[in-house]
């Protein structure tokens, strides 16, 4: 299975070379790329010294044209399964296999690292909680079905999902938005339980207020979502 | 009384009518959103020399004042045209996205070849 290592970064020199080597280590058969969208510190040296093929895009995207980047690469370059892990180290590569393996068996289309399937060290602040709570019910409510971890970054998917999202991926606030998108199109969702690391470098874009905004956001657009016809 | 709210239409009317096509003529306009605005300056000038017809709607539509009912008008469209123009800026930032995606990857590409 060919299997390519997506990693969306902005600004995370601090980390990315640390996170590369370590998915060297667990997943040593994985290509790795790094989507470097539009960073102004040397995300891209970084990562390639760690040696990871590295996309430069133009200019800033964003988290979802970022991602879509490496989804359009899986594609074009015949990737069996993509898996996504942050550059700024809080997801552990020791679980990549742990996440392709129901990919591998073909029981899962997309398989989620999640924090929340039951207990973990994971520390997460209030507001955080508060957000995966909220997020959890409202796709409960939309897709029927129950996701914990609605705003993991952490996921495995297989070719038809890769072949998917290269055509449709959502611009903004794409974690919770994709798995309603996915429960449409009939995309087998399963989640795995992970260790989650407080993040090496750099700084969380999360604060209390920033986050009440997200939640509005990303409800209104789920529920305009939900509204929009079958084919996108 | 010559200077009324109509005149004052006809003229502004006239004026950016004018303004609109000259705009097209030195290639600051495409064709295609001028077009919308010749429409309703069109319109806006056959209601504003025709007080006729905004009287009579205003009648109908239980208006005090007949000139408000070009204010209405002009409002109106101005959030339609407005919508349109949101939905032209989604479809280009849509394009502008797959633009910059494909531009990357091809760079990656391309210096993937150069050092083979």
């Amino acid at each position: 299975m060919k299997v390519l290592v997506i990693i969306p970064a902005y600004n995370e020199e601090a980390s990315i070379g640390a996170v590369i080597k370590s998915i060297k280590h667990h997943a040593p058969e994985a290509q790795i790329i790094v989507i470097n969208d539009g960073s102004r510190d040397n995300t891209h040296i970084e990562a390639a010294k760690a040696g990871a093929t590295v996309i430069n895009l133009p200019f800033n995207l964003g988290i979802g044209g970022a991602m879509q980047t490496g989804y359009l690469y899986a594609k074009a370059n015949d990737f069996d399964a993509a898996i996504q892990v942050d550059g700024d180290g809080q997801h552990d590569p020791a679980y990549i296999h742990k996440l392709l393996k129901p990919i591998e068996s073909g029981s899962a289309s997309v398989v989620i690292g999640s924090r929340y399937v039951y207990e973990t060290s994971y520390k997460s602040s209030f507001s955080r909680r508060t957000g995966m709570i909220f997020f959890s019910i409202l796709v409960k409510i939309l897709t029927g079905q129950t996701i914990k971890d609605t705003t993991s970054g952490f996921r495995a998917v297989n070719r038809d999902v890769i072949e998917y999202f290269a055509e449709h991926y959502p611009t903004d606030y794409p974690e919770v938005d994709v798995l309603v998108k996915l429960h449409k199109k009939k995309f087998r969702v399963i989640e795995v339980p992970v260790e989650m690391q407080q993040r090496q470098g750099g700084k969380s874009s999360i604060t209390p207020l920033r986050s009440i905004y997200y939640m509005i956001k990303v409800s209104l657009s789920l529920l305009v979502g939900a509204l929009r016809s079958n084919e996108c | 009384m010559f200077f009324n709210v109509y005149t004052i239409s006809i003229i502004f009317t006239v004026l950016f009518l004018f303004t609109v096509i000259e705009l097209v003529r030195k290639n600051k306009l495409q064709e295609k959103y001028s077009l919308l605005w010749i429409f309703m300056s069109i319109i806006l000038l056959i209601l504003s020399s025709t007080p006729a017809i905004i009287n009579t709607l205003a009648g109908w539509l239980d208006i005090k004042n007949p000139p408000s009912l070009l204010f209405l008008f002009g409002l109106v469209y101005l959030i339609i045209y407005n919508l349109h123009l949101t939905v032209v800026i989604s479809k280009q930032s849509e394009n502008i996205t797959r633009l910059a995606q494909e531009v990357a990857l091809l760079k990656e590409k391309n210096s993937r070849n150069d050092s083979d």
